[in-house]
């Protein structure tokens, strides 16, 4: 068998073996990820694997097949400029298919004074710019992807991997943010151009400290600025929806998403800048219990 | 780790994995992982000293593992609702029935589809049932269908509609085609009655599907798991009944599986330390050697390994499923339909 | 003589109620249910007891006061009927 490098990463609560035929993805997640506590002992949650899926594809045309101890059928390859992508693509796979030691939903969130604002929408309703962009201004970053409630108490516990900034985003964000937080530029992935950004510093000091969930929103980016109420039904279907390992977590899952629903105040929200999006937020923080 | 040996070895010996280092922990996880074992892992290893956070994994199998037992017994009753106007016997197999039959052999096993078996001729009516109670066919591809009914020995896949999950109906444990020819009939007549009225095997016969299993289903992949659970039901099994041994030796003649029992219980053996009867285990053979090679064929990334052990039990596999003409029949068919063939 | 039926066992249910629908966790299936009126009342009118769908429309009339009319049996006959195909009520062979 071809050899395999890799290297061990923590991120939150969960560590990984990223193993690769290559050298380059990994030398990349190392700079990218270089500030991120070590593991104290090498025993992971979950190993991904970026391999060729034909021995001499390592060579020719290098193409990377993400796989690992959880996997899809289908997962289509990847060229090895976008071995980065791959990775986390593995990594996140891993979470959605076998974490369970908490719910996960899709979603981003930041932090403000103990308290959460969590983010959840389709793909393009902006929550991983608007994520970014509040870590910048005052917010600690708690994660762009997924969302982790605890089961027992229902907090918040940050998963802050890469930011993984698509098409506009990047643009928006390198003019708030110095270059060297930037990994390389991915153009024409199947997600479109990708960039990923280092978070802030707190974020990955921070990475232990949970948060007691204070607003949920649905953003919706392109339409003019508006806060909606949401009934209770529709939100707790569409976080279902959102979550990728509800039906896993069997009656944990259903506690800890119905008392996120009891508990959580949750508006829908339409806005077209960041500007306006900040505001919006601005409004609904300040008058929080 | 160069193969599944110390997953074997855990597995056999749960103290032995205190030695492990921390990155041994996570070869041996991915290797229980592909090999699905790693909720039977679990199990063994509850007394045993881990680190903290491998600790934390297996409990998260265990978890798993035991939502999926009881939706698999969900799943279960759902047919038996389905089929309730049915008046033969239902036989639940593998994985459900060895968690509806509280063997050992069901602790945090993995549980995929739902099997259940039934009388060849009343095939249709269990059919029509299912399909009033919302199942519908997986594959609407005439040419598999075909193939399903002409020589398999369980109707093609269906899947429920709304819960999403699949079940096979087989009315025998081995393809039609395939060499050996199991007495269904005698399966069904000596099935055992459960509270809810579904059936399982008899202990000899569930134990001789479980080696008919492990031979005549696939390329021996998940071979490993297979043999534990042969390891499990023999050891229950025989420590439950003087018997067992002597009922196991009539039934396997009269599945015509006598062949495939020896081997399975050396191999049982040889990786388990299963304690068998050396009259029904025979003496080793020089094949033994490279079943073993194949069933230990993966590495600490939890990859396949040994490529060409794998393809020539592929090629072999098919042609205990289907006389030789058949299947360059089936494989032409195959490739000009662009598909390729299963790993 | 008229089918009767019977609700699941309350220890597999977990009821939990939002604004304009009725949760309900499935134990033994691991699945969960939105159930909208009148199933969540009828499967709480039939507590432990085995009964036709209308001892059903009457216990409903009398707990909710509501006129019972003619239909209602047919209605209470429709959503056990469903309920039953998912499991949340078994029909009672007497």
């Amino acid at each position: 068998m071809a050899e395999m490098h890799q290297i061990l990463l923590k991120i939150g609560p969960a560590a990984f073996r990223i193993a690769s035929a290559w050298r380059r993805p990994l030398e990349e997640l190392e700079a990218l990820y270089g500030d991120y506590p070590a593991l104290t002992d090498s025993s992971v949650d979950f190993t991904v694997r970026l391999e060729p899926k034909k021995p001499w594809r390592r060579f020719i045309r290098p193409s990377v097949h993400i796989g690992g101890d959880f996997w899809l059928p289908d997962a289509a390859p990847l060229p090895l400029a976008q071995g980065l992508l791959a990775a986390e693509m593995g990594m996140n796979l891993q979470m959605a298919l076998g974490w369970r030691r908490h719910l996960l939903l899709h979603a981003s969130s930041v932090e403000k004074d103990g308290k959460a604002l969590v983010m959840t929408g389709l793909s393009g309703s902006g929550k991983s710019t608007l994520s970014a962009m509040l870590a910048e201004r005052g917010w600690r970053f708690m994660g762009d992807e997924f969302a982790l409630l605890d089961l027992e108490t229902g907090d918040l516990v940050p998963f802050p991997r890469l930011i993984s900034l698509k098409n506009k985003a990047i643009e928006t964000m390198q003019q708030v943010v110095p270059e060297h937080r930037f990994g390389p530029e991915m153009k024409a992935t199947p997600k479109g151009d990708i960039r990923h950004l280092i978070p802030p510093k707190a974020a990955v000091a921070r990475m232990d400290e949970t948060a007691r969930p204070a607003l949920l929103l649905f953003p919706r980016f392109g339409h003019a600025p508006e806060l909606r109420d949401m009934g209770q039904s529709e939100v707790f279907v569409r976080l279902t929806q959102a979550s990728t390992n509800y039906v896993a977590l069997g009656e944990s899952g259903f506690e800890a998403l119905t008392r996120f629903v009891d508990q959580v105040p949750t508006k829908a929200m339409d806005y077209q800048s960041g500007e306006q999006a900040e505001a919006l937020i601005e409004s609904l923080w300040s008058k929080l219990p | 780790m160069r193969d599944s040996l110390p997953l074997v070895r855990a597995l056999r010996e749960p103290t032995s994995v205190e030695a492990l280092t921390g990155s041994q922990w996570s070869e041996l996880i991915s290797i229980a992982r592909a090999e699905s074992l790693i909720g039977s892992l679990a199990h063994r290893l509850q007394n045993v000293s881990v680190p903290d956070r491998v600790r934390a994994v297996l409990q998260d199998a265990i978890e798993a593992h035991d939502l999926a037992s009881q939706q698999a017994l969900w799943e279960a009753d759902c047919a038996r609702r389905a089929l309730a106007d049915y008046r033969g016997k239902i036989v639940l197999m593998k994985g459900t029935a060895y968690v509806a039959a509280d063997l050992a052999a069901g602790v945090g096993r993995s549980i995929g589809d739902l099997d259940i078996m039934v009388a060849r001729d009343d095939l249709p009516v269990v059919e029509s049932a299912l399909l009033d109670a919302a199942w519908e066919w997986v594959k609407p591809d005439p040419y598999d269908d075909q193939y399903y009914r002409e020589h398999m020995h369980e109707l093609p896949p269906m899947i429920h509609r709304e819960r999403d999950r699949m079940i096979d109906v087989h009315h025998t444990t081995l393809p039609l085609t395939a060499r050996p020819t199991p007495d269904a009939q005698a399966i069904l007549d000596n099935a055992i009655a459960l509270e809810n009225g579904l059936y399982v095997m008899a202990a000899p016969d569930m134990l001789l599907h479980s080696v008919a299993h492990l031979f005549a289903d696939g390329d021996l992949a998940g071979g490993l798991r297979n043999l534990w659970d042969i390891n499990l039901l023999v050891r229950q099994f025989s420590d439950a009944d003087e018997e067992f041994w002597m009922e196991l030796n009539i039934r396997a003649k009269t599945h015509d599986l006598v062949r495939e029992l020896e081997r399975a219980l050396r191999l049982a053996a040889r990786l388990y330390e299963t304690p068998v009867y050396r009259f029904s285990a025979g003496q080793t053979q020089f094949a033994d050697y490279f079943y073993v090679r194949r069933l230990l064929a993966r590495d600490g990334y939890g990859r396949e390994t040994r490529k060409l052990t794998r393809f020539a039990f592929y090629v072999r596999s098919h042609w205990l499923r289907m006389p030789p003409l058949m299947l360059a029949r089936h494989l032409w068919t195959k490739w000009r339909k662009g598909g390729t063939p299963p790993k | 003589m008229s089918l009767k039926y019977r609700a699941a066992p309350k220890d597999d249910l977990i009821w939990h109620d939002l604004d304009s629908m009725t949760l309900l966790f499935h134990r033994p299936s691991g699945i969960t249910h939105m159930l909208a009126e009148p199933a969540p009342a009828i499967m709480e009118v039939m507590q432990d007891a085995s009964l036709t769908a209308g001892e059903i429309a009457s216990r409903l009339s009398a707990q909710f006061d509501i006129e019972s009319t003619a239909d209602a049996e047919n209605i209470v006959l429709a959503r056990l009927e469903e309920l039953s195909g998912l499991g949340l009520v078994a029909r009672v062979s007497s």
